[in-house]
């Protein structure tokens, strides 16, 4: 059930529409193009060798057996991919940081259990893993670290660097804060520890890597963006920019992993140039959950200073997190520390982090990385609201910004403009109803069962354009003689059906139909420099290109048409592709018409004027965050002796603007909230004491499935951004703002027993643990 | 390692193939009969992208040998729509109810709704919804196929909910 | 993932089957439904030399009533067996189970002999047969037929008193008596998954005495556990007078589960207890509303 309130103004045809999506039909008959569907003449299967010990020194690498078995091509080792150099970096990298040694396959030491080793190729992936089982490793293993606790201590990771911190932040002395703390009413002290996960996408990572000779190399692999693999790709090689072309048509999910090319894909496109064969990789579901890139194994502790009154006057933060041996990008807790005001009345902030490397899987992005400051924020809240003798909700009305206060500077830096958190959340409490939900729930606890009502408020810092790859993006677009529209963008889906939204944006803008708009977004040659999808910047970088590019074209065919037509541009209208002078309903053209004119009728033309009719526009927000919010609502029945948790209403009332599909927009919100559901409940990539993952198929990582979400009920407010188009980010939400909610309720529901736990996951297990353990500490304080 | 000759009719056109005994169904599918919208996400019989149906029941391809599936008939995703390219009911519904993003998980799901919805009586929305269970699905939270559902359960095919 | 090489044979006989087995001496495999086979041969945790399909044996398959029991194939699919009148009729415990065997795909695949003779701790059919008394009918090519009390089958993890060369062929599930009750119930992280715990509880009541019970439990040892001792103290007892509550404390205690991934030991035997009282409480409802 959706509820929108306040449209957006005028003539809007297709923006705001529930357009079914465009490649949806492609989608649903099997005809997609995903990595693994792409071959070429003469490829060859490639598997990988890996460590089967988390920490050791390689003593020797026999590949003989597996390089005479027939059906076995090559077998290659570090030392053979030595021919090629390869000038290893991180896309979200920063220049002058120290890096361990990434290298497509390890040479001397592995630091994790997975580590590549080597790699076989051979006729077939079947005959590969043949190969890869008869090459024998032999190691000299070594005590490994897996914890955070573990790190701090322990052994290095990577001797070279001299230590197992990543990056370390020390907020400078401040008396004025540490008084704030010693004259403070209430201080409020709250740890969240948050378990490993994968992001696991339905399709795995995978790439075919096909040289063509003369230095030309064609990849498809699944991707966030071909523009910034194919960059990647030819800045890692020295191979020239346009010789590298990367083509991704479907991508089956993301959500981060793929951001940047695994050092196997590195590996692959550096076999296929030494081989000059075309080569193909898919990553198993097996590699994808024990040896690729994992998510999210991070705690946060916050103080919090208040006063009586329940005002947050400081929070003093320490965050850490366990990046494992070879993250995707160096996490300093940037992001997390910076974003944990949300929009609250704050006060001051300071802030410590660390980040440590271990004998783990490397972390990569997963949709909203930066999640922690919400969950530890709005569990904090319930915690500090009861530590003044405040209702939650009264406490968060008293500390949420309003309209009035806007702009607003947050205590650490970033200004909120135009969100709206405490109407979000007004209209969320509105839509469960809050005091008959505590009638019901108090007749529940009468009859033995434990109903209860979470809630969380957020914003979201989307499009963040200060620099670097996410800087900007563009749009060509083109009407082709025949009228047709084509929009080629530097966007990308992995299924955030930019084909249609973009399409949808077009088509308002320039007067036609949604049909007769096609956008291509599939390939680098093609794409201009983007960062495609991440940070939940597509609606605004990526519409607000398509807009003014349109826009440009829709000028030029008016002038075009006023001109041919006699009639001042201004007054011309079109709608469907068809021009009308507004007052002469005789006198008409169409786009078709103007079309054909600009490209085949140079005389008809106005003087000196360029034929045809397209533009490119490169855009780049107008603010360096394009912030959106919400509030999500959630109640839950826990079963006290099971521990299992059953969602029983999920409310999702969000504010991201201009929408510009809103089935696209609930799309991304239910994704996210699903994501955050797996992980407050159900998943962890857990690992022994030895670093073996525990966690090896989907029988043991467990993800939402069908009967275990709810009927999730929308409510849209729309304040326009002031970016092109009104839009702004939303894909992000459901996972950042999720997890508070649900660890909410499940507290609210438990409150009765004392309940306290914020050590995900809330499993089944880990309930009963902490239900039995909050009976046994009320009897030791002798409580009824 | 024992290899077979096999023909396999896929979506009503008999593919012959000569196949190591240990080849999966999914991937004879994917590779010897050209039908690459089965997909193999988990290739351990969890994630159900790689449904199709084998003599009129669903199962999922990456737990059979190619071997096993000689002389039967094997209906795949591209099997569906009719030859005009019509849409089947349960790919109609599930586009009016956005019930897929990345695409990836849908042919599976779409396989497992058409197989129960072809049968007799047909199928009560909680047998939809239960059969849904056994796909995994990371994009859309399930909110469309559980619409898709509830409309396919009421024979409801004419009009979105979304 | 893809599975280590074999050599493969559809058997077309019953015959033919246990000749190959006999002929693999040991490192044959028997292929039914594939539905946890192929896992295991996609991560080569399995590597026979030789598979031998069983699927193309008509006779294998089926349900039949014998005089006082029902002998269901081998290879009778699970998806059959759910709906089967004969099998609701006289081995209701059997279906109701199979509603938490897998998911409706697998279902269609997978078999009763197959799930047997896997013997997986946490499977549902392995304790309900054992919970029902089973006859385990096996065969090979040199020892001809024999059957196995379920009670002597389940070893212990994946391991069964099966000799090499041998193969389940049918269960037989003898009668209980008229008016027996049964409730076959789990807790698991999400429908469909391997169980926290489940328990498999049937009682025969005659004119109010209890005259027979089964209780096991699954995924609370390394085979399917057979609460005996509680079994036997409710036997002769008035079913209105016995100490339920009890009676789960004794259940309970005879059972030997681990702490894995998912659960702790100290998880699954407190859950266990609850579960056990709420499988009583529906099997004893059930009961009334005869």
């Amino acid at each position: 059930m959706s509820v929108e309130t306040s449209a957006p103004g005028a003539a809007a045809r297709f923006v705001g529409q529930r357009i079914p999506r465009k490649e949806d039909r492609r989608l649903l008959t099997g005809r997609g193009t995903y990595v693994d569907d792409v071959t070429a003449p003469g490829m060859l299967y490639v598997a990988f060798v890996r460590s089967p010990i988390a920490k050791g020194r390689i003593r020797s690498i026999d590949a003989t057996a597996a390089r005479a078995l027939p059906g076995v091509r090559a077998v290659l080792t570090a030392e053979e991919l030595k021919a090629l150099p390869i000038k290893y970096f991180l896309v979200f990298g920063v220049p002058g940081q120290p890096l361990p040694d990434y290298a497509p396959l390890v040479a001397d030491r592995v630091a994790q259990v997975g580590d590549p080793v080597a790699m076989v190729i051979g006729d077939s992936r079947y005959v590969a893993e043949d190969g890869a089982a008869l090459v024998e490793v032999d190691y000299d293993p070594e005590q490994p670290v897996v914890t955070i606790e573990d790190a701090r201590e322990g052994p290095l990771v990577h001797p070279r660097l001299g230590t197992n911190l990543a990056a370390a932040s020390q907020p400078a002395d401040d008396p004025e804060m540490d008084a704030i703390f010693a004259r403070a009413d209430h201080v409020v002290t709250h740890t969240v520890r948050h378990q490993r996960q994968v992001q696991s996408p339905m399709e795995t990572r995978g790439i075919l890597a096909n040289p063509l000779g003369s230095g030309e190399l064609v990849v498809h692999v699944a991707c966030q963006s071909p523009a910034q693999a194919a960059r990647y790709l030819a800045m890692l090689f020295g191979i020239p920019d346009h010789h590298v072309r990367v083509i991704a048509k479907d991508v089956g999910g993301a959500f981060g992993l793929k951001v940047q090319l695994g050092r196997e894909e590195i590996g692959v496109v550096a076999a296929s140039l030494l081989l000059r064969k075309p080569l193909k990789w898919i990553e198993d579901r097996l590699e994808n959950l024990t040896a690729g890139f994992q998510a999210r194994e991070h705690d946060m502790t916050v103080r919090l200073a208040l006063s009586k009154s329940g005002d947050i006057l400081a929070a003093d933060v320490d965050y850490e997190i366990n990046l494992g041996a070879w993250p995707q990008m160096i996490d300093g807790g940037e992001l997390a520390t910076m974003m944990l005001p949300g929009p609250y009345r704050w006060g001051r902030q300071r802030q410590r982090a660390r980040s440590y490397y271990s004998n783990t899987c490397g972390l990569a992005a997963y949709r909203g990385p930066w999640m922690m400051e919400s969950l530890v924020r709005e569990t904090m809240v319930e915690v500090a609201a009861r530590a003044v003798g405040m209702d939650p909700i009264a406490f968060r009305r008293r500390n949420l910004i309003t309209g009035a206060d806007q702009p607003f500077a947050m205590a650490t830096g970033p200004v909120l403009d135009r969100v709206t958190p405490l109407e979000t959340m007004e209209l969320a409490l509105e839509a469960i109803d809050v005091a008959a939900f505590r009638v019901e729930q108090a007749k529940a606890r009468a009859e033995g069962r434990y109903l209860g009502l979470g809630l969380s408020v957020y914003v979201e810092p989307t499009t963040i354009s200060i620099g670097g790859v996410m800087s900007s993006e563009t749009a060509q677009v083109r009407v082709e003689p025949t009228g047709k529209v084509t929009a080629i963008l530097s966007t990308h889906s992995q299924g955030h059906g930019t084909a249609t939204t973009m399409a949808q944006v077009v088509a308002d803008q320039l007067g036609v139909d949604v049909e007769d708009v096609t956008v291509l977004e599939d390939d680098s040659s093609r794409s201009g420099f983007g960062a495609g999808a991440g940070g939940s910047r597509q609606a605004v970088a990526g519409g607000g290109a398509a807009r003014r590019a349109a826009a440009q074209v829709e000028r030029k065919i008016k002038v075009i048409a006023g001109y041919l037509l006699n009639a001042n541009p201004e007054h011309l209208r079109i709608e469907h592709g068809v021009i009308r002078v507004e007052g002469e309903p005789e006198v008409t053209s169409s786009v078709a018409a103007i079309a054909a004119t600009a490209y085949l009728e140079p005389d008809r033309m106005p003087p000196d004027m360029e034929l045809g009719l397209e533009a490119q526009s490169r855009y780049r927000p107008e603010i360096p965050f394009v912030f959106s919010n919400a509030a999500h609502a959630c109640i839950v029945e826990v079963d006290v002796a099971t521990g299992v948790v059953k969602i029983r209403r999920w409310v999702a009332s969000e504010d991201c603007g201009v929408m510009i599909n809103p089935s696209v927009v609930e799309g991304q919100i239910a994704g996210g909230v699903v994501q955050g559901i797996g992980g407050v409940l159900l998943e962890h990539a857990a690992y022994d004491a030895q670093g073996n993952p525990r966690a090896a198929t989907f029988k043991d990582y467990l993800m939402p499935s069908a009967l275990d979400v709810p009927e999730i009920e929308y409510r849209h407010l729309i304040t326009p951004s002031i970016t092109e188009g009104g839009f702004k980010g939303v894909g992000e939400g459901g996972a950042i703002i999720g997890p508070p909610a649900l660890v909410n309720a499940i507290h609210d529901a438990l409150a009765p027993l004392g309940f306290s736990c914020f050590d995900l996951p809330l499993s089944p297990p880990r309930l009963l643990a902490a239900i039995e353990a909050a009976e046994a500490s009320k009897q030791v304080a002798g409580a009824p | 390692m024992s290899r077979h000759e096999i023909t396999v009719k896929v979506n009503g056109e008999a593919v012959s193939a000569t196949v190591e005994a240990r080849r999966t169904l999914v991937d004879f599918l994917r590779e010897d009969a050209g039908r690459t919208g089965s997909h193999a996400g988990c290739e351990h019989g969890v994630c159900g992208a790689c449904t199709v149906m084998v003599d009129g029941v669903a199962v999922r391809s990456c737990l059979m040998l190619a071997v096993q599936a000689d002389g039967a008939e094997v209906t795949t995703v591209e099997g569906l729509a009719d030859e005009t390219g019509k849409l089947h009911p349960v790919q109609q519904v599930l586009r009016e109810e956005h019930g897929l993003q990345c695409g990836f998980c849908t042919p599976g799901v779409v396989m497992t709704l058409a197989a129960l919805t072809a049968q007799q009586p047909p199928p009560s929305e909680e047998m939809l919804r239960d059969a849904l269970s056994g796909h995994l699905c990371r994009c859309t939270g399930y909110q469309g196929m559980l619409r898709a559902a509830r409309r396919l359960a009421r024979g409801d095919i004419g009009k979105a909910t979304a | 993932m893809k599975p280590a090489p074999f050599d493969y044979v559809a058997a077309d006989s019953l015959d033919g089957a246990l000749e190959e087995l006999a002929r693999g001496a040991g490192d044959a495999l028997v292929l039914a439904g594939g539905q946890t086979l192929m896992p295991l041969l996609a991560l080569r945790m399995a590597t026979p030399s030789v598979l031998v399909d069983i699927n193309r044996i008509p006779e294998l398959a089926g349900v039949r009533r014998l005089d006082g029991s029902t002998r269901i194939g081998a290879m009778t699919r699970q998806a059959q067996i759910r709906v089967d009148p004969v099998v609701a009729r006289h081995v209701g415990p059997l279906a109701m189970a199979t509603g938490f065997v897998g998911h409706h795909q697998t279902r269609n695949r997978g078999t009763l002999g197959g799930s047997v003779s896997l013997a997986d701790p946490a499977a549902e059919y392995p304790a309900t047969s054992l919970a029902l008394g089973a006859q385990i009918e096996v065969r090979s090519m040199a020892g001809g037929v024999r059957e196995i009390d379920a009670d002597d089958f389940f070893l212990g993890p994946y391991t069964t008193a099966l000799e090499p060369g041998e193969m389940v062929t049918a269960l037989r599930y003898p009668d209980w008596p008229e008016g027996t009750v049964f409730v076959v119930d789990e807790v698991a992280p999400r429908p469909g998954d391997f169980a926290f715990v489940g328990l498999v509880f049937i009682l025969a009541v005659k004119g109010g005495i209890v005259s027979r019970s089964g209780i096991t439990w699954f995924s609370m040892g390394g085979k399917p556990m057979r609460s005996m001792q509680a079994e036997a103290t409710i036997w002769g007892e008035a079913v209105d007078g016995v100490d339920w509550a009890a009676v789960a404390e004794l259940a309970v205690s005879e059972t030997d589960p681990i702490d894995d991934i998912h659960a702790t030991a100290h998880y699954r035997r407190t859950v266990g207890k609850h579960l056990f009282q709420r499988v009583v409480a529906t099997a004893l409802a059930k009961r009334g509303a005869q």
